[in-house]
């Protein structure tokens, strides 16, 4: 018997439908013309970075211990002794650090090109939801090497939760579990890290995804009408584009190793404080004004990115007019956060 | 341009300009996290100093060492330290900025942050200006200007300033890096305590501790913190793990006093008696040693090892009673005399004398011989107390009565003319059966004493009883000898020389040396050469 006919007796499901289900579902979804533009598949990125951290997110834990007398030393074990401990150590920390990225130009994408409007205001919405996913993400992984810049970096990150009205010493306490940086604050990141955040980051990617295929990619206008088939064109473009990923990624670790830093040590505070490079606007832009009109403008730039989608059809009546206030908008976003990031790395 | 071009084009220069700015960023941060330099913010004053320091190339590697040191990542910086007040002392015009700069920081500024470790270190001996107090005036016989780089270069460390504060924290924590893994560093403490009046560096490197060091040494991080009574972190102790760290037990101290037992370093060996208001009795001083030594040991080797290591000391004393004994009477009969103007003297017949041979045999065999002896037994220095130690006192005593006899004293002559092997014990004897090490089972087969006195061990006890009825030894000590006093057999090994195992292994040894014998008597000793010398006799 044949191995196949072996697996059919055991699944016994009705293969052709299978099959053709398969084919359009996958093998000839529909493409549009203009996803032949390189710069038109920047959501493939976040998505293979997602799956490469993982990966080697997984390689991690096996050596990676949360307390504090062992969290440091496991990660020096990690870089110095284990072998390629400090590639798969480096292709993680760049991996968090290129997953921004690579979704900051998704963003931009979809965002000059207004495929948040009608009808795909949700997936928007969801978007921006696993945008903070990812910030979460990396927030808890940098807490967890448990050198000196990430213990206070965290301190001064939970900190920044106490300045919300009401909830907000709650929300500290809840994230620390106490009111320190604590072992307690350690495995509760650690288990936020490898353990509530991933479920929930692929949940919302399905949506992401399955809203996606619902309604198809959005086509831009000015573009000729057409498609072509998934495979095998797009299929080997993302292809390409995993092993250039790699390839980058690898070349970074390999040129700016992630590094180790001095132990943690609680008692004695630094003067200098930094979180990780993607809060540098935020801290920024706090250090600018006072804490509570900070935390404030902050909750609402927030507010307005997620529901953009909605705010952008009320600028004006105008479509052009719209679109034109848009895209000044974008453009300043995109300038402050680079010019932020920028002036943050260089007065430090 | 249409929209779509627009469109393109926004995307195109804001995603290359994301990309580009955002890896830069990113890299200059992972590269910081790489960076085994601390990051430091340095404040407007320090700056000012700074600046000027590197344009005019003054002391610049200070400055260096200062950016790498928990100062500077602290926020501690030039005039925190530095500051001055018109009238101090050290004051002076910087003259490129008119600020007032002190020239000299001493304890009392360290003081301001770290009181506590000035407290306890004011409280030590390093801080104590013993050699100032007894026959100070070396000059006479070392020249002043040698003292500028010889003896007070050391000695800075107990420093009296004009405000009042004593010592020098930065002869063990260099400026301006003021490090940690610096002042641990053997060689910090060897920096003074080496050379034959008191070699503790030398007599750590030749002990397991220090080989051990020496070995593994390069890859321990020696910036530990010992402040949180926390196991010893590394493998085994340099200097301060014993003197001064902490561990589960003992709190980490600045005051190198709080461990010491015994006055080791002072002409006669005696139980300190150091700050005890503070620190409490000679007991309580080696219980602190003993919990640190506990890190590693049993009780059952390191209680023997430092019993044996007393004892030493305490029969440094009666070898020094017969140096006294002997420069006292050689005085008193005018044979040696002192230095002096009028009828003020400027040498001690039993602390120092300068210019005839039993004082100096006499000096030497307390401030070199004498002290490497007992520092040798205390710290693992096994040649320093045999060959270094013991051999160099029963030199100098030989030719201290040598001298006496040649110069006319008859009780000298008398020792000179004895045949007798006693005669080179003429002082009193402290011994414990066996060691710290193990059984031996023919090592102690040999000893004339031991095989001519019956009544040696008795003799023994009664010394050593006498010097645990003084409180020269603990009820501890005395019950761990008394315990080895009464099963000495089976210590000093005696008991099991003629088992069967024994005998065989000694008896092919034996043989071994009789093949060796034979051959270094055909080889060398028998040997004539048939070209004959050019000297004729």
């Amino acid at each position: 018997m044949s191995v196949k006919n072996w697996l059919k007796e055991r699944f016994p499901i009705d293969y052709a439908k299978f099959i053709e289900i398969n084919e359009n579902i996958f093998m000839k979804e529909p493409i549009p013309n203009h996803l032949k533009k390189w710069y038109y598949c920047t959501g493939a990125t976040p998505l293979i970075l997602l799956a490469l951290q993982i990966v080697t997110g997984i390689l991690l834990t096996f050596y990676f211990m949360p307390s504090p007398e062992m969290a440091y030393e496991s990660v020096r074990h990690i870089t110095q002794d284990v072998r390629l401990g400090f590639w798969v150590r480096g292709l993680h920390r760049w991996g968090s650090n290129l997953m921004i990225i690579a979704l900051l130009l998704h963003m931009t994408r979809v965002f000059f090109t207004a495929s948040y409007q009608k009808p795909r205001e949700i997936n928007w919405m969801i978007g921006v939801i696993l945008f903070f996913l990812t910030l979460t993400f990396s927030f808890t992984g940098y807490a967890l090497t448990y050198n000196q810049l990430s213990y206070w970096a965290t301190t001064v990150g939970t900190n920044m939760f106490d300045a919300v009205p009401v909830i907000g010493h709650s929300i500290l306490v809840f994230m620390r579990g106490g009111e320190e940086v604590t072992a307690n604050t350690l495995t509760r990141f650690f288990t936020f890290h490898v353990g509530m955040l991933p479920p929930l980051i692929i949940l919302f990617l399905a949506m992401h995804i399955i809203i996606l295929r619902i309604h198809g990619v959005s086509e831009p206008e000015g573009y000729e009408k057409g498609y072509y088939s998934f495979y095998p064109h797009h299929f080997y473009k993302i292809i390409i584009i995993t092993l250039f990923v790699l390839c980058v990624l690898s070349t970074l670790t390999i040129i700016y190793p992630p590094g180790l830093g001095t132990p943690a040590d609680p008692t004695v505070t630094p003067t200098h404080i930094k979180p990780e490079w993607y809060f540098f606007p935020t801290y920024r832009f706090l250090k600018l004004v006072p804490l509570n009109i900070g935390i404030i403008v902050s909750g609402l730039f927030v507010v307005g990115m997620i529901f953009w989608p909605f705010i952008e059809p009320m600028l004006s009546k105008n479509k052009s007019t719209r679109t034109k206030i848009a895209w000044v908008v974008g453009a300043m976003v995109i300038i402050l956060t680079v010019g932020l990031s920028v002036w943050e790395t260089v007065v430090a | 341009m249409d929209t779509v071009k627009a469109q393109q084009w926004l995307i195109g220069i804001f995603s290359t300009l994301l990309i580009v700015i955002l890896i830069i960023v990113a890299s200059v941060e992972m590269k910081k996290s790489a960076s085994e330099k601390p990051y430091v913010e340095i404040d407007k004053k320090s700056a000012q100093c700074i600046t000027c320091h590197e344009k005019q190339n003054i002391a610049v590697k200070q400055v260096e060492a200062w950016k790498e040191s928990k100062h500077a990542v602290m926020g501690i910086g030039c005039t925190e330290c530095h500051a001055a007040e018109e009238g101090d002392f050290d004051a002076f015009k910087c003259p490129q900025s008119d600020v007032l700069v002190a020239s000299h920081p001493t304890p009392k500024d360290c003081a301001e942050c770290h009181d506590q470790e000035v407290e306890e270190f004011e409280n030590s001996k390093h801080a104590h200006q013993f050699w100032l107090f007894a026959n100070a005036d070396r000059s006479i016989f070392e020249n002043p200007i040698s003292a500028r780089h010889g003896c007070e270069q050391c000695h800075q460390i107990s420093n009296v300033w004009p405000d009042g504060s004593v010592g020098e924290c930065d002869a063990c924590h260099p400026k301006h890096s003021f490090s940690i893994e610096v002042a641990r560093q053997p060689e910090t403490c060897g920096e003074c305590h080496i050379g034959p009046d008191h070699p503790h560096i030398e007599i750590y490197n030749e002990s397991k501790h220090g080989n051990i060091f020496a070995a593994r040494g390069k890859d321990w991080d020696m910036n530990y913190n010992t402040t949180n009574n926390e196991p010893i972190p590394i493998e085994a102790p340099v200097c301060v793990t014993c003197h001064m760290d902490g561990n589960e037990t003992q709190p980490m101290t600045h005051d190198v006093s709080a461990r010491l037992a015994f006055e080791s370093q002072a002409p006669w060996s005696f139980r300190t008696v150091w700050d005890e208001e503070n620190l409490g009795t000679w007991e309580e001083k080696r219980g602190r040693m003993e919990a640190i030594c506990a890190s590693c040991h049993s009780p059952n080797f390191y209680k023997i090892y430092l019993l044996t290591a007393d004892l030493v000391n305490l029969q440094y004393n009666e070898m020094r009673r017969m140096f006294v004994y002997w420069t006292k009477k050689l005085t008193k009969d005018g044979k040696i005399s002192q230095i002096k103007v009028g009828d003020k003297t400027y040498s001690n017949p039993v602390i120092n004398g300068w210019d005839e041979k039993p004082e100096e045999l006499m000096y030497y065999a307390w401030h070199h011989e004498g002290r490497r002896f007992r520092h040798g037994a205390m710290m693992m220095g096994a040649d320093y107390t045999q060959w270094h130690g013991i051999w160099e006192l029963q030199e100098d005593m030989v030719e201290m009565i040598t001298w006496a006899a040649e110069h006319g004293d008859a009780e000298a002559q008398k020792w000179v003319d004895s045949n007798h092997p006693s005669k080179f014990a003429p002082y009193a004897l402290y011994d414990i059966p066996g060691s710290a090490w193990g059984i031996p089972t023919r090592t102690n087969t040999t000893p004339f004493l031991y095989n001519n006195y019956p009544d040696y061990w008795e003799r023994i006890y009664a010394n050593v009883e006498e010097a645990y009825k003084n409180n020269l030894l603990s009820k501890d000590q005395w019950e761990l000898w008394l315990e080895r006093y009464e099963n000495r057999d089976h210590y000093l090994g005696t008991k099991y020389k003629d088992n069967e195992a024994v005998k065989e292994l000694f008896d092919m040894y034996q043989k071994r040396n009789a093949i060796d014998k034979k051959a270094f008597n055909e080889q060398a000793v028998k040997l004539d050469l048939p070209g004959k010398p050019f000297y004729k006799k």
